[in-house]
């Protein structure tokens, strides 16, 4: 037996079903999994889980109370059995094998979804810490009793043993495998944060719906909606109706008022004017307005993130109003000058702001020969627009000339793409 | 309101429409080569003797099929997935080791179908074998398969030519009426081994793995469950109609005239009453398009369930270097049982029943475990089985467990 302060790994495969023996040498039961808390870095395996054969319910004793790990056995310290308690599993807490033993998890690493073959376990000053987990065939093999065998054969084979293939417990991402213990998981699921939307839509596309919104609402604002715009189309409709109606508009608000529109429009009446009823003001008016545009026409892919100033205003004013901008606008080349009645009078481009002076009057600088598009127009003519003068924004105006949004050649791009 | 009940249906058909899939498909392609070549062979070799099992069979495929569905539906992962999960790995690397072999003897079965449809045409096996098994892997690997699955479904209105012929060859109605309402069974192993032929054709093992993960491919949301049943339920009692007629046309033709069915031009005699000298090309035509339609989906969902089980990065989706195991388990399934076709000598209709005794030898262990899972309050919540289904399900299985043995022993008898 090692010296109590030497570290060692085993695996868990190797602790589970070994007798649980006192001091004095009673058997107690048998070793059926591990308890640990969550949260550090490598998690302790505080407390150790043994079955007896007569009963139906498992013990859980602290593994504090554990002396030593004989060849067979697992040896007590003496009156560890007065210790033997109900097992109760808290919060942050998962049973090593119940909960992740078998079960799928998340290689935040390597942005995949595994399966947990064994668990890899470090015995260090007499605490049991969770260390690796084991995705690798030869985990499978250790299960089946045949990697021994197999390994010898592999090395007189190849000349080399079969590759292990673990992963340190930091890159590790449990998922939950009973849909009721989701909200137990919620707390731990922080190692989603450090990955790429991208990845993390492929990985909820691959998961159960349970998990699937679980992650999804346990993920910020801002990395939600670049997820959900990642994610196959025939998901983000059930994503984004699992997420509360809070979370879920402003998860809304974070995409561009005419992606947000396209998601309402897809939605059932009820659930789309909960979610709008929930949205800041500016925000709301924008998404409403496009929403009551007619699918095909101009005014059914516009946005309305675009500046408009009075012909009066200077360009000290339009880079203020840049600023100000509520959020970060699609297209920044074109800025829209309207007369005293507020119909569109000229454009001025971001050059203009960049070379003139501050005091210079926006109504002096423009140009006065806009083309526009309405509201109404068929986005076919549109198109043609883009293709004919190869403007990067065309404003969009209703039929008293004001304008009400602009189409991007993004926007084209897409709608274009989509026919193909 | 007139209109909003209306409008309530039509939106209730539009949810149906989008839902409605896996059991179709699923029941259509369980009329492989192994199913023809076993029905026609009942129906030849039995006459209308056996035609009354069918009965029972439909129900059993009926509450079995609506299970693997309900469990797609609600846990949204696939059979093997819950295995692993619930019963460790032990159990599942041997279970899914049996599901192996049995769905391998069903591929080398459905190219046993592609070879004998086609010596119809005098096309050499060894032409027609490595063929097709090139178009399948290729139709599979290159990512078409989804756009050509709709042609073999269309395709699947063959069947209806059974229907047909079973009226023009004017059966004795009133034998089969007896036949149905009086059951009887003799317990040679001749008969027996056909039953459970019959039963393992209808509920294939791999047709349980197939189709909770279509519908988990689906992501049916689980208040849509109900038309995900009407679906299966459809599914169910479709296949069992055209396995009835196809029993029934063979023994009105097949059985009478005393021809004992051990090739696809045997088997072909029963369309003769509908095409008369082509019926040898539409039955040819008939088992070719079940078959190809079959081996297409066989390997695949063979080597997924085994890769999803296991842990392996499986689905068409990957490239070969992401999911080596899912490639290579396919390939090998593919070309290995085209390969067994080529054996010389080999009896391709016999190698076509056999094949689903194996299925029926299986099912039992199978279904045992979908019981386990689908009670599990943990895993189903509020949609585990209720005691009269329970009931039943013991039943069909217990009544496939003493068929299996008392096939067993028959057969060292």
């Amino acid at each position: 037996m090692p010296p109590e302060n030497a570290q060692m790994f085993l695996y868990l495969s190797e602790l589970l079903g070994r007798p649980v023996v006192a001091a004095a040498g009673a058997r107690l039961g048998r070793a059926v999994d591990i308890k640990v808390h969550l949260g550090e870095l490598y998690p302790k395996a505080g407390t150790l889980v043994l079955r007896r054969r007569s009963e139906k319910k498992p013990r859980s004793l602290g593994w504090a109370h554990v002396d030593r790990l004989d060849k067979r056995a697992i040896v007590l310290r003496p009156g560890a059995e007065a210790s033997l308690g109900e097992l109760e599993v808290g919060p942050d807490e998962i049973l090593v094998r119940e909960d992740l033993l078998d079960k799928q998890v998340v290689d935040t690493q390597g942005a995949r979804i595994e399966r947990v073959n064994d668990v890899h376990l470090l015995l260090a000053h007499g605490e049991l810490r969770l260390a690796h987990v084991d995705f690798g065939i030869s985990g499978i093999l250790r299960r089946l009793g045949w990697l021994r065998a197999l390994d010898a054969a592999w090395r007189w084979l190849f000349g080399a043993p079969i590759e292990e293939h673990l992963a340190a417990w930091k890159f590790v991402q449990p998922l939950a495998s009973d849909p009721k213990r989701n909200l137990k998981l919620n707390v731990s699921l922080r190692r989603f944060h450090g990955m790429h939307p991208s990845d993390i839509a492929d990985i909820i596309e691959e998961l159960d719906q349970a998990n699937r919104s679980t992650v999804f609402r346990a993920l910020d604002t801002e990395t939600a909606a670049e997820t959900l715009q990642e994610v196959d189309p025939k998901l983000q409709l059930s994503l984004i109706e699992t997420a509360p109606p809070e979370k879920a508009s402003d998860i809304l608000e974070s995409m561009e008022p005419d992606e947000a529109k396209e998601f309402l429009s897809d939605l059932p009446d009820e659930k789309k004017d909960r979610l709008i009823g929930t949205m800041e003001r500016p925000y709301r008016e924008h998404v409403e307005k496009l929403l009551k545009q007619k699918e095909g026409t101009a005014g059914g892919i516009m946005t309305t993130d675009f500046l408009a100033l009075g012909r009066d205003q200077t360009v000290g004013d339009a880079v203020e109003a840049f600023r100000k901008a509520f959020h970060p606008l699609e297209t920044v080349a074109y800025i829209y000058v309207t007369d005293e009645e507020r119909k569109l009078a000229g454009v001025v481009t971001v050059r203009h702001l960049i070379l003139c002076g501050r005091e210079e009057k926006l109504g002096a600088l423009m140009n006065d020969r806009v083309i526009a598009v309405e509201a109404t127009d068929d986005v076919g003519a549109v198109t043609d627009i883009f293709n004919k003068y190869k403007f990067l924004a065309v404003p969009v105006l209703d039929a008293d000339r004001r304008i009400q949004g602009i189409i991007t050649l993004q926007d084209i791009i897409q709608e274009t793409a989509e026919e193909l | 309101m007139l209109g909003e009940a209306l409008k309530r249906r039509w939106k209730g058909l539009l949810v149906f429409l989008a839902v409605m899939g896996p059991g179709i498909i699923t029941s259509n392609v369980d009329n492989d080569a192994g199913g023809i070549a076993t029905y026609s062979m009942a129906g030849a070799h039995y006459g209308n003797q056996l035609l009354w099992t069918l009965i029972p069979v439909m129900l059993a495929l009926v509450i079995v099929q609506e299970m693997s569905a309900r469990m797609g539906v609600v846990t949204g992962k696939g059979l093997s997935d819950l295995i692993r999960e619930r019963f460790g790995v032990r159990i599942t690397v041997y279970l899914l080791f049996g599901i192996l072999l049995t769905n391998f003897g069903n591929i080398i079965a459905e190219f046993a179908g592609v070879a004998s449809s086609l010596e119809i045409f005098h096309v050499s096996k060894f032409v027609s074998v490595p063929a097709s098994a090139l178009l399948v892997w290729l139709l599979v690997v290159k990512g078409t398969y989804r756009s050509v699955e709709k042609i073999f479904l269309f395709a699947c209105l063959f069947y209806v030519t059974y229907i047909i012929s079973g009226f023009l060859a004017k059966p004795d109605w009133t034998a089969i009426g007896t036949s149905l309402a009086r059951p009887s069974l003799d317990f040679s192993p001749g008969a027996l081994g056909m039953v459970i032929g019959l039963v393992g054709t209808t509920i294939a093992p791999w047709m349980q793995f197939y189709l909770q993960a279509s519908i988990v491919e689906k992501n049916i949301a689980v208040r849509d469950y109900k038309h995900s049943r009407l679906d299966v339920v459809t599914g169910s009692i479709l296949v069992t109609v055209v396995a009835g007629f196809i029993v029934l046309t063979c023994a009105a033709t097949l059985f009478k005239a005393g021809i004992r069915v051990e090739t696809a031009a045997d088997a072909a005699l029963a369309l003769k009453p509908l095409a008369g000298r082509y019926c040898s090309a539409l039955f040819a035509f008939g088992l070719l398009n079940a078959s190809l339609f079959a081996a297409s989906i066989l390997p695949l969902s063979t080597a997924f369930i085994i890769c999803e089980g296991m842990g392996w990065e499986n689905g068409v989706n990957k490239r070969f270097s992401e999911a080596p195991q899912f490639y290579g388990l396919y390939t090998l399934l593919v070309f290995l049982g085209a390969a067994v076709i080529l054996l010389p000598r080999i009896p391709l209709f016999r190698v076509m029943l056999i094949s689903q005794v194996v299925n029926g030898l299986v099912l039992p262990v199978v279904l045992v475990f979908m019981l386990i899972l689908i009670n599990s309050p943990k895993l189903m919540g509020a949609y585990k089985n209720g005691r009269a289904l329970n009931v039943l399900s013991w039943i069909t299985v217990a009544v496939l467990a003493v068929l299996t043995g008392a096939y067993v022993v028959s057969l060292f008898a």
